[in-house]
């Protein structure tokens, strides 16, 4: 194995951190279409076994044609569910097409609420316990590295949804103010405490008892936003909820532009 | 004893798409009547109007978790057999909640039908015994009150 920088093996680890929440998401969110496919499959193999045995000896019987009744309308109900779930599928991978290839850090023009209605979409089961509001301004498309800034949005939308317990609220907001974009992440969890409130976007910092990794989403996430030429902020009350936001320019910095397909956290 | 015709299977879920799924299965499949909700509250206003043999509930629900609905549906008809849905990254809360609340089962998505019928079959069998047994009770009531009211008589027309 390669030696690494430990500064670049700690920026790994948040980078997998982030691609495990994504990857448990995205498996609980296909459970539930799967699970109606693999029943609504079971149904239709009953009812085909049942069919051959009718038409087995050429002759239907009366009762045998209530059977035929009853398959057609158990496909009916079969076949509306498998649509709606195969549409469930279809929209979940959609949703991680905005997320991109994670290897690929692509200079692009977007709005962003996109990629926030995407990391949405993925984390849908973590969020089904809390209320979601989405209170969305318009907003100019801003050139931006998208991959990397669904990274944040996953961070920030993921520790809001662990800071509530069952019931919260997680308030998505988008705005413009000046020649920025403003996205604000705001959660009705504990909160975070004041001496903890400095600490929070250094490299490390965490709080018992979270996985590895978990502290440095964080500090990547403001080095993503520095390297944005944007800021990233944290307003909280304990007890009461935090609030993250983040600034955006419109455009990309002409250093970081150049950098291009580098890595940005690198 | 109730006969299997007359057997209502209550599915609460807040995915419509695993109520439809569930019911299509068990209206093809068995002589049970399925009675479909996707919200808990309407569920526990619609046990208030019919008597169910079984309830088959998510635990992961929006409104209400599975095993709350699932404890109030009891105080209002203690005799229907009751069953939680888990998703697999609930499987530890759900089983700690389920002997909690003395559910008769647990069934883990994506679940399977043969299995699924098996556990309602067994589930209505108890509810109707639980259900006869109580009939019983009351006829047997009803004859303890009459044995006394003669009784009364007897003493009234001798003393």
């Amino acid at each position: 194995m390669p030696t690494e920088e430990p500064e670049q093996a700690l920026i790994d680890q948040a980078h997998l951190s982030t691609l495990a929440t994504l990857v448990a998401g995205v498996a609980h969110e296909l459970n539930t279409p799967l699970g109606a496919i693999r029943s609504n499959h079971d149904v239709i193999e009953r009812a085909l076994l049942k069919l051959q045995d009718i038409l087995e000896d050429e002759v239907v019987t009366p009762d045998e044609l209530q059977d035929v009744r009853k398959i057609v309308r158990a496909m009916d109900g079969v076949l509306r569910t498998n649509g709606i779930a195969v549409d469930r599928m279809r929209q979940i991978v959609e949703s991680l097409g905005t997320f991109g290839r994670p290897d690929r850090a692509e200079v692009d023009r977007v709005d962003l609420r996109e990629g926030l209605n995407g990391t949405l979409a993925v984390l849908n089961a973590e969020l089904k316990k809390h209320s979601v509001v989405k209170d969305y301004q318009d907003i100019p498309d801003i050139e931006c590295f998208p991959n990397r800034l669904n990274q944040v949005f996953m961070n920030l939308v993921h520790n809001a949804a662990q800071a509530m317990e069952p019931g919260g609220t997680l308030t998505v907001r988008t705005r413009t103010d000046a020649d920025a974009v403003v996205i604000e992440v705001e959660d009705t969890g504990k909160g975070i405490s004041p001496d903890h409130l400095a600490e929070i976007f250094k490299p490390g910092f965490t709080t018992k008892g979270q996985r590895m990794g978990m502290g440095l989403g964080l500090a990547i996430s403001k080095q993503i936003i520095d390297h944005h030429g944007g800021s990233i902020s944290a307003n909280s009350t304990v007890g009461a909820g935090t609030t993250f936001r983040l600034s955006l320019p419109l455009t990309l910095p002409a250093n970081t532009r150049d950098e291009g397909g580098s890595d940005a956290s690198a | 004893m109730t006969g299997l015709s007359d057997t209502k299977v209550m599915i609460v879920d807040d995915e419509e798409i695993i109520v439809g799924a569930i019911q299509s299965f068990l209206e093809f499949d068995t002589e049970h009547s399925v009675l479909p909700f996707t919200s808990p509250d309407r569920a526990l206003e619609a046990l208030g109007e019919h008597t169910v043999h079984m309830i088959v509930a998510d635990y992961m629900m929006p409104e209400m978790d599975g095993v709350t609905f699932l404890t109030r549906a009891r105080e209002v008809q203690p005799q229907a057999t009751r069953v939680l849905l888990t998703g697999y990254a609930d499987k530890q809360n759900a089983i700690r909640a389920i002997n909690e609340a003395g559910l008769y089962h647990y069934l883990e998505k994506p679940w399977d039908n043969e299995a699924l019928k098996m556990i309602i079959r067994n589930g209505v069998e108890r509810s109707a015994l639980f259900l006869d047994l109580q009939a019983r009770m009351a006829e047997l009531a009803e004859a303890n009150a009459e044995l006394d009211d003669f009784r009364e008589r007897l003493i009234h027309a001798f003393l």
